[in-house]
């Protein structure tokens, strides 16, 4: 082979790899943004990515686009390691012809899509792009399907992260809905089906682009995004930090890792973090911090559906998926949204072999027309759905509350929970002390000389007998009362024995989950 | 932290503001606090984020006004405790959305409240 044809190949590569030159690379910068490759070069490990398809090119024809050129048709595709495990990823670069995709560009993204599913890898997507490239019509609208389509069958397969780095708007914005996390960049990164000027026009509403679809919208408003970064570096960061706690896919387990945190430590505090007086809130995540191995928790829609809180933790070494109920937020009442957000989580976890580790303090499901219209009863089944439908290891502990159909609801031994074990000053009963004394006693209350002394004492005599969780452990629906203080080596103990747990469901196409 | 003298109704407060934060101080997941040994470090508190409409504080659920943290006037920080709503049998301590000033209070102490009533607004 002649130098002359190395040099040009060489020539070529450096072609691309300017993707759309430097003014525009400048430009990237000034808005905080990095380019697609400098994304891919932080998200693997350094040296480990290889490119695919960097020559692939646009055949369009139509409105003076046969003279455009578009350096790698606007995205960056490949593998590489992350943690030294394979990771396929694609990136849209916003400086070639602003990222938009044609049938080329998706044919990139479903080649990297194929090749992750065949092999068991995850995939990561960078979305920064001005949507469907016009010129190429209803081909690009054929890209985006034949993403969509692929996304969803790698769904449960292989773990999908998108990542929006910049704009995502129009048909653009399913292909990342359809995938198991959405990150999204505060400030520099942007999801609508339709834009502010297109909603003044239709409905006359004036809103920012930041207020419609901005990273806080989505991650506290809408749930539409999973986390929020506050740059590219750190979103990438996270990107990494999530794909410790998964496995590569549906047939592997997440990778343990040696901790420097003693599966055997007890810890003092468990006693005190939990107010003497059960109507007083506390934040939940403060006993999720003391039992997990180092306190590490990567919280799952931190901002979304506050009152219930799920996220990644390791104990012992291994992942575990964390569903809690927050008693700081409503109440901790289970409501349309957090079940909404639990019920996902769990399948996720559930998908990925990752043990679920449920805390139970919940008074209830939230009372109020607005979530009886809003469907808290289609909302609310899709928890019980989740848990009941799932198969991995279910840990449950209650903590303090568990009353009526969101006990059920929380990882019950009913719905399939394990192991279930609780804290002893549980309350596990059909409703509360007050409003249980009100209907058994009613007669009794009402007939008696003095109704408001008879009243409290009914109910002093309910919640000694009722609101504990020895009545609950009697009938075998708690396995064991426990030392709040001997908590972790207890959990890490109960997901040691569940390791090989082997269940089937009934076999089907799938079941009809109440969306 | 900033500090700042406010006379409201004759009377002197001196009081602390919080530079604008643009959205509540991250801190989504707590940082993972690696290195440290057990005792584990709790996670840190997320403070709430900004609702849209800024400064109507309403009520998340229905309940009792237990207690009203906050005058007209007042001053106060971002997740500040403005009310505690009896609800579901839990004393609720309700945050303040946004830094500001007591607008206006539009509830009183006993009052029973339905999810979505304003209950003060922020200005």
């Amino acid at each position: 082979m002649g130098d002359a044809k190395l040099q040009d190949l060489i020539l070529r590569r450096e072609k691309i790899r300017a993707g759309g030159g430097e003014a525009r690379i400048e430009k990237q910068h000034a808005q905080g943004k990095l380019t697609a490759r400098e994304r891919l070069e932080l998200l693997f490990d350094p040296g480990t990515m290889v490119e695919l398809g960097a020559f692939v090119k646009h055949h369009c024809t139509y409105f003076g686009m046969e003279k455009k050129e578009a350096p790698g048709e606007g995205v960056v595709t490949g593998y590489g390691q992350v943690d030294g495990r394979l990771v396929y990823a694609f990136a849209q670069d916003f400086t070639v012809i602003g990222g938009s995709l044609g049938e080329m560009q998706a044919l990139k993204i479903s080649t990297v899509l194929s090749n992750a599913l065949k092999v068991g890898a995850p995939v990561v997507g960078i979305n920064d792009s001005g949507g469907a490239r016009i010129q190429e019509g209803v081909a690009s609208l054929k890209g985006y399907g034949d993403i969509f389509y692929l996304n969803t069958l790698a769904s449960g397969v292989i773990p999908q992260i998108s990542a929006i780095m910049g704009p995502c708007a129009g048909g653009a914005v399913y292909s990342p809905a359809l995938t198991d996390f959405v990150f999204m960049v505060d400030r520099t990164s942007k999801m609508f089906i339709t834009g502010p000027e297109v909603i003044k026009s239709v409905t006359g509403e004036e809103v920012s682009a930041e207020a419609l679809g901005g990273a806080m919208t989505h991650n506290n408003t809408s749930g539409v995004a999973t986390f929020i970064a506050d740059d590219d570096r750190a979103c990438i960061a996270d990107i990494r930090r999530l794909l410790s706690f998964l496995p590569s896919n549906n047939l592997e387990t997440a990778p343990a890792r040696e901790e420097n945190d003693s599966p055997d430590r007890s810890d003092p505090e468990l006693n005190a973090i939990i107010p003497d007086n059960p109507s007083k809130p506390y934040d939940i995540r403060e006993i999720i911090g003391r039992i997990v191995d180092n306190g590490d928790y990567l919280e799952y829609m931190p901002y979304y559906a506050m009152n219930i809180t799920t996220g990644f933790a390791r104990m012992g070494g291994r992942s575990v998926g964390v569903v809690a109920n927050q008693p700081k937020v409503l109440a901790g009442c289970l409501d349309i949204n957090a079940s909404d957000k639990a019920a996902r989580f769990v399948r996720l976890c559930d998908a990925f072999n990752i043990p679920l580790l449920t805390l139970v303090d919940v008074p209830g499901f939230l009372p109020g027309t607005n979530q009886e219209y809003g469907g808290i009863i289609r909302h609310g089944a899709k928890l019980l759905f989740a848990y009941s439908e799932a198969t991995v290891p279910l840990v449950t502990l209650i903590v303090r509350k568990a009353y009526g159909g969101a006990y059920i609801a929380m990882s019950s031994k009913h719905l399939g929970g394990d192991l279930v074990l609780a804290w002893p000053q549980s309350e596990i009963a059909v409703m509360g002390p007050s409003g249980a004394a009100n209907v058994i006693f009613r007669k009794e209350i009402k007939s008696a000389e003095d109704p408001k002394k008879a009243r409290a004492e009914k109910i002093a005599e309910y919640t000694a007998e009722f609101a504990t969780p020895y009545k609950a452990a009697e009938l075998g629906y708690v396995d064991d009362v426990i030392d709040p203080v001997s908590t972790r080596p207890r959990l890490i103990d109960a997901f040691n024995m569940l390791e090989t747990k082997r269940e089937k469901l009934p076999a089907k196409k799938h079941g009809n989950i109440p969306l | 932290m900033r500090k700042f003298n406010v006379r409201v109704n004759g009377k002197s407060y001196q009081v602390e503001v919080e530079e604008d934060v643009a959205r509540p101080a991250a801190a989504a997941a707590p940082p993972p606090p690696r290195t440290a040994p057990p005792p584990a470090p709790a996670p840190q508190v997320a403070p709430p984020p900004v609702p849209a409409g800024g400064g109507n504080v309403t009520s998340p659920m229905p309940g009792t006004i237990l207690a009203i943290k906050v005058k007209v006037g007042d001053t106060i920080a971002q997740g500040e405790i403005l009310l505690i709503l009896e609800a579901m049998k839990m004393e609720n301590e309700i945050p303040a959305p946004v830094a500001g000033k007591i607008a206006s209070i539009a509830v009183e102490k006993g009052a029973v409240v339905s999810s979505g009533d304003p209950l003060l607004v922020i200005e």
